[in-house]
């Protein structure tokens, strides 16, 4: 346990309590949850035996299938062979996640804290069941029977000194005694460190490869060693194994640790009013940051309004401090303000109210009186009733410098901020990436220091996603696409009804088709059934030489895509 | 074009390229090895206006932009419309050095003269054309920060002018294929050149020597 003070990334619950022994845990886990979930989903007969597949093999069965001897790993053929009766389901991430989502709001009833690790099972620090219950072996059976008439899941509890530990007890639903995880962890094969997420698959067959058969032998390496030889995901590794537990838990705790909010006393539009506060407000949540030695370097700013709305948006800053933080919630304000008010505005003069509140900002800089009349910074009638703040990511002071190999870093984003401060936060976007089929679905344009947050999963298969070379930019424009003797082209999955000879655009007249390519259907039905779409794809080239990505979508032609 | 390798001898062997590499004694950036034949000195230059035009003309720019962001340079853009971020990775730009201004068209000029302030490339389709003062006080800047300044509309002042003036698109087959590769023809003051943007992969690749039969091109067209 000779834990390297310099290597250790505080976690913001130990910060404050400063003791050791408040990681021991109870993880719940319904096994075979991805088969309770399908069962639930397709609304089967509990009898039925239910078969998950992935990727062509068994990820999941219920009890009576695995008494039929269906086994993981198998492929669907022999689970079929084995269990004629069962049913089988392809795996869904959304319904693992919406059905457990769903139980899980029953326990809420029940438990003040817990956490959620993966659908199907979550955690309870014991610490806070202590007061409750006599001894850990009554709260657990007290907590399992409430839960299971609360939800009608099947629950394995496992109890340990660290979550990590937990989890695999709880794969044999028991208990270690305290003191005792280490050696329990020492037990297990190295490919318990699947349980601690995904990231670890390359590493498990590494620490195989290298003769690593168990945690224990994991363990029993120098933490340093391990850290050099494998970095950050080793070490993270060498502390599960260890009993050191550290896995990022994303407890809701965290975050309300270092929140901190005002509510006004009359609701307000004006943001040097909002500015005066936030300044107050960032004062002492940064004071209570930095007094645990931790750097902020993400926030997130929430405005409740009178009638009960808010905005929330989360912020990426670099150098925080009182005035960057007051920035950011005066733009935020003025767009949430000017959108919410501004029925009757267009999203030109939205954009010319953020300018001219930028405009007031120089002047009062400038010392100018601000501009007298109708005051350009009152936005709306309702106003805002209450701030708050919240360290959305926090990191050692270490974590927080910058590198010396980013050029010029600070004077970019002097001038970025100076560009949204002017034409609002979002007129300067970045790029990122995310899932989807069309380059339309899959840009994710984030304001600068927002914290991008993509909708869709990048990782995820998109079959029949567009392959290079892809279309320059993206635009949704709806078109006719005429055969040659004028009449709309249909698609059919086959492919197209006709053959395409012009385009006509709503401005700018028509074009003779000179190419096209084959159709692509794609069926998104899957992906949530109200906004399930059946959409066919098409390129063409026209006459002039341009390119041009189609796509027909409920009977209408768009231009969804064009090369140049 | 037979002054190519020569300056190509004299840049490698005493360092110097051109006359006005030794006035302004700045190399320029380094770009994709298709697309340095278009560029007087091998690269894209510093503190001058680079005007590309044509269809095609925005991939050529991002094209050539994406050597310099992978060196940390910051680029930005500006009045780009909704650029699509899967085929700027395409094409090779690193998009943690890559930001897209969105600003009501009339406002380009003054958008830029803050960019130019910190930025390393600007790639800008102006929203309105600049009278003649803005338009030199903007040379003027561009010259003082060293900035590289593509245009994608014709702009006075600018010393490199390349235009694309054909574009060839392949793989379409009329229904049974999908677009794979365009061979565009540029013109710049280094002569006309041909080669493929995007090829197969989205990046630009050089013509290959003997076209396939079944990969030739059906259409031409001259835009």
């Amino acid at each position: 346990m000779s834990a390297d003070p310099a290597l250790e990334l505080p976690l913001p619950g130990r910060v404050e309590t400063g003791r050791v022994e408040t990681e021991r845990s109870l993880v719940l886990t319904v096994p075979d949850w991805s088969a309770v979930a399908a069962a639930a989903e397709h609304d089967l007969d509990p009898r039925t035996p239910v078969v998950v597949l992935h990727g062509g093999r068994v990820i999941a069965a219920d009890a009576f299938a695995r008494s039929a001897g269906v086994i993981l790993g198998i492929s669907k053929r022999a689970a079929q062979l084995r269990c004629p009766e069962a049913r089988v389901v392809v795996w869904d991430e959304e319904v693992d996640n919406r059905h457990f989502s769903a139980g899980v709001s029953a326990l809420e009833e029940l438990v003040a804290r817990f956490t959620l690790l993966s659908p199907g099972t979550l955690t309870i620090p014991l610490g806070s069941l202590r007061h409750g219950y006599a001894d850990e072996p009554s709260a657990v059976e007290a907590l399992i029977s409430s839960f299971v008439s609360a939800t009608g899941w099947e629950f394995f509890p496992g109890i340990a000194d660290t979550v990590f530990a937990a989890v695999l007890a709880a794969r044999q639903a028991r208990r270690v005694e305290p003191g005792e995880t280490r050696q329990f962890l020492a037990a297990q094969p190295i490919h318990a460190l699947e349980y601690a997420g995904a990231e670890y698959a390359e590493l498990i067959d590494v620490f195989g490869h290298l003769g690593l058969r168990t945690l224990g032998d994991l363990a029993a390496l120098d933490a340093k060693d391990v850290n050099s030889r494998f970095g950050e995901l080793g070490r993270r590794a060498h502390g599960l194994a260890t009993g050191r537990g550290r896995t990022a838990v994303d407890d809701h705790v965290r975050s309300e640790q270092f929140g901190v909010e005002v509510g006004l006393d009359t609701p307000t539009t004006r943001s040097d009013t909002l500015s005066f506060l936030t300044r107050q407000l960032a004062t002492e949540l940064l004071t209570k940051v930095r007094r645990h030695s931790l750097v902020c370097t993400q926030i997130t700013i929430e405005l409740s309004a009178v009638g009960g709305q808010s905005s929330t948006r989360t912020w990426r800053i670099d150098d925080m401090n009182e005035t960057s933080i007051a920035d950011r919630l005066r733009w935020q304000a003025e767009g949430w303000l000017a959108g919410s008010a501004g029925g009757s505005k267009s999203g030109g003069s939205k954009s010319g109210g953020a300018r001219s509140g930028g405009a007031g900002r120089r002047n009062a800089e400038a010392g100018d009186l601000p501009d007298p009349g109708p005051d350009p910074e009152d936005f709306s009638e309702e106003g805002i009733i209450a701030l708050s703040l919240v360290a959305a990511e926090l990191t050692t002071a270490i974590g927080a410098t910058k590198s010396l190999f980013d050029e010029n870093t600070g004077q970019v984003t002097h001038t970025l901020e100076r560009l949204q401060g002017l034409f609002g936060p979002d007129a300067v976007l970045v790029p990122g990436l995310q899932g989807g089929w069309d380059p339309a679905e899959t840009n994710l344009w984030t304001p600068w220091q927002q914290t991008a947050t993509p909708a869709r999963n990048p990782r995820a298969p998109w079959p029949g996603a567009l392959s290079a070379p892809r279309p320059t930019t993206v635009e949704h424009l709806p078109v006719d696409v005429l055969t040659a003797d004028g009449h709309p082209v249909g698609a059919r999955p086959a492919g197209l009804e006709a053959e395409p000879r012009t385009i006509r655009f709503p401005v700018g007249g028509a074009e003779a088709i000179a190419d096209y390519s084959g159709s692509w259907p794609i069926e998104s039905g899957w992906w949530d059934p109200a906004h399930s779409t059946y959409r066919t794809r098409l390129q063409v080239v026209t006459e002039s030489g341009r390119a041009l990505l189609l796509s027909k979508e409920n009977g209408q032609w768009y231009v969804t895509g064009r090369y140049c | 074009m037979s002054a190519v390798p020569l300056v190509e001898q004299l840049s490698r062997e005493m360092g110097i390229s051109t006359a006005t590499a030794l006035f302004h004694g700045h190399a320029p950036r380094p770009v994709h090895p298709v697309l340095a034949p278009l560029f007087r000195r091998g690269g894209l230059p510093r503190g001058e206006i680079v005007t590309m035009t044509g269809s095609q003309s925005l991939s050529c720019a991002l094209a050539t932009i994406a050597e310099a962001t992978k060196e940390q340079k910051w680029c930005a853009g500006i009045g780009l419309g909704e650029p699509a971020v899967s085929s700027i990775a395409d094409l090779g730009v690193d998009l943690d050095h890559f930001v897209n201004v969105v600003t009501p068209a009339q406002d380009w000029l003054r958008v830029a003269s803050i960019l130019i302030e910190s930025f390393d490339i600007l790639v800008v389709d102006p929203g309105y054309l600049p009278s003649a003062g803005e338009q030199a006080r903007l040379l003027a800047k561009v010259r003082e920060r060293r900035v590289s300044f593509i245009s994608l509309a014709p702009a006075k002042g600018s010393t490199e002018q390349i235009e694309i003036t054909d574009t060839q698109w392949s793989g379409t087959e009329h229904g049974q294929g999908r677009l794979r590769s365009c061979q565009v023809v540029a013109r710049s003051q280094t002569g006309v050149h041909r080669f493929l943007l995007p090829g197969p992969d989205g990046t630009p690749t050089e013509v290959p020597a003997s076209v396939p039969e079944r990969m030739k091109p059906v259409i031409r067209s001259v835009s």
